[in-house]
This record gives C-alpha cells, sequence and structure tokens, in this order.
C-alpha cells in the first residue's frame, strides 16, 4: 500500500513538474516542503516518545550503534568500485557516485564539480534511485531480514524522507537507529566524495 | 539540526503528555506528510531542464549505481546486525 502511494505521488509529482500544472500552487507548497519535513519529524518524534521502551533498548547497544552506518557506508562505496568497473569508470569516481548513499541534490552538484559533469549527472540519477528503491525494498527487506536492514538501502535518508516508511514496517527503536544512522551517513557525504576525488 | 530538534520535542511530548489513543492520527500524518514530500521531489524533478533526457541517455548506467550497492549495504547489515545486534537481545 505504501509503495503504490509513493510510486503514484513520484508520478503525479513528476507529471505536474513536467507538464506545468497549477505551476503557481505546486512549486509554492514544492518550496515550502521543509515545513512539512519538519511536522513529519516531530510526529515521528511522537511515535517513538510513546514508546517507553525503546530508550533503555538503546542504551544497552553502546558502541555497537555504529555498526549499522559502518556497514552501509563501507558496503556502499564498496558496490560503487563494483559497479564502476562493470562500467568501465575509473574506482575513484564510482565510489564517489555511491558515497552519495542517497543524497542525490548534494553528490549530483559535487561529483559534478570534482569529477566530470556526466558522472555528477550518474551521480544525481544514482542517488535519486536509491532513494526511490528504498521506498519499495523496505517492506520487503524488513519481512524478509530483519528491521536493522530495512535502514540499508535509505542510507543518508533515513533521517529524513524515507524515516516514515521505516516507521511503518520496523519499530521506534529501529526507527531512533535509523535517524543516528542518516544523521552519520549524511555527515560523512561530502567527506568522502572530496577523498575519493583527491585520490 | 532544527528537524533532530523538533524530534527531540516531538519524542518528550510522546513521553509526557500524548494520548495513545491519538496513535493511529498519528501514524495517518506520518503518511500524508511522506505522500506529500515523495509528490513535491517529483515536481522538482519534473521542473528539472532535461530530467528524461538524462533519465533515458544515463538511466542504466545509474541504476548499476543504485542497485550494486543497495544489495551489498542489505547483505552487510543484515550479516552485522545478526552478529552484533540479534545475539545481544538474546
Amino acid at each position: 500500500m505504501m509503495v503504490l502511494i509513493a510510486v503514484l505521488c513520484l508520478t503525479l509529482g513528476i507529471v505536474f513538474g513536467a507538464l506545468g500544472f497549477a505551476d503557481g500552487a505546486a512549486v509554492f507548497l514544492t518550496e515550502h516542503s521543509d515545513l512539512v519535513l519538519c511536522l513529519l519529524m516531530f510526529s515521528v518524534g511522537i511515535s517513538v516518545g510513546l514508546n517507553r521502551s525503546v530508550f533503555r533498548s538503546l542504551r544497552s547497544y553502546h558502541i555497537r550503534i555504529l555498526i549499522i552506518p559502518a556497514g552501509i557506508i563501507l558496503a556502499s562505496v564498496a558496490g560503487g568500485a563494483i559497479a564502476g568497473a562493470l562500467l568501465g569508470i575509473p574506482p575513484a569516481g564510482g565510489m564517489a557516485v555511491a558515497a552519495g548513499l542517497g543524497w542525490y541534490s548534494l553528490s549530483g552538484v559535487l561529483v559534478g564539480e570534482l569529477f566530470t559533469p556526466q558522472l555528477g549527472t550518474i551521480a544525481f540519477l544514482s542517488n535519486l534511485m536509491r532513494e526511490i528503491l528504498t521506498f519499495c525494498l523496505v517492506p520487503f527487506v524488513a519481512k524478509h531480514f530483519n528491521g536493522y536492514t530495512a535502514i540499508a538501502p535509505a542510507a543518508a535518508t533515513s533521517e529524513d524522507t524515507t524515516l516514515a516508511i521505516l516507521m511503518k514496517y520496523t519499530n521506534e527503536e529501529v526507527v531512533v537507529m535509523a535517524v543516528f544512522n542518516g544523521v552519520l551517513c549524511s555527515a560523512v557525504v561530502p567527506v568522502l566524495i572530496r577523498f575519493f576525488a583527491s585520490l | 539540526m532544527l528537524i533532530l530538534i523538533l524530534m527531540a520535542v516531538g519524542v518528550l511530548i510522546g513521553l509526557k503528555w500524548f494520548p495513545e489513543r491519538y496513535a493511529k492520527v498519528n501514524s495517518r500524518l506520518q503518511l500524508v506528510c511522506t505522500g506529500f514530500l515523495i509528490f513535491c521531489m517529483g515536481v522538482s524533478l519534473g521542473r528539472k531542464e532535461n530530467f528524461l533526457q538524462d533519465l533515458l541517455a544515463l538511466g542504466w548506467q545509474s541504476f548499476v549505481f543504485a542497485f550494486i550497492p543497495i544489495v551489498l549495504s542489505v547483505l552487510a547489515v543484515y550479516a552485522l546486525s545478526r552478529i552484533f545486534l540479534e545475539k545481544k537481545k538474546q
């Protein structure tokens, strides 16, 4: 159901944007979408707060809470190197594209500036696809793997846009870990891309 | 930073004052907000010049760059969570 809603909203949005339907209203809403993101985060916070056992449970993880972001970052970068090898793109460029971790707006610009405009476009599109695929994959991954693993496709987006779908298909404990993961992954995106550009 | 502060305020309200009976309404609100954000993402993409041309020209390569890191991330986090996180809970 959630996947259907996600695909429908995305398709409608693209059609509205491309054809200029209700241009003024759609653009106004899009430019103020940060307010809706704030409302979403506030609402997710309430859901987390309603589950009082979450914080006790999280405290017991200690340093192990870093395992998820570490796994996502290393595996994504390795995946970028493999994808680059398959497509004839140098390893540094391939790793930089994947180091976007779903943050398409930043990675598209940074990779475009530090490598080539074409690779920047690939970074933009691939990280956008990562975010869109996350909406489709979270229900499957949460069901057939486990809740923690559902954070993996989301990567840096797990602190905002994909958080609500994680909330729906996992639990409050995973949601708090997802926010922590998203903050950490987002912080390393510019660092990693610049690092790979310097190689 | 602002969204994290707002989330923390939400957690506090959820812990102290939010009535449990409105939990479902809160969950619906999240669904509506998510749908709206995805719609806005679509509008931004639709308005982007050359978006469809770029997608046609570089879509396949971009898909490979999305797909392989996702698969490896899922496998890595699954293995790590089985070893370090699920074992802890038993």
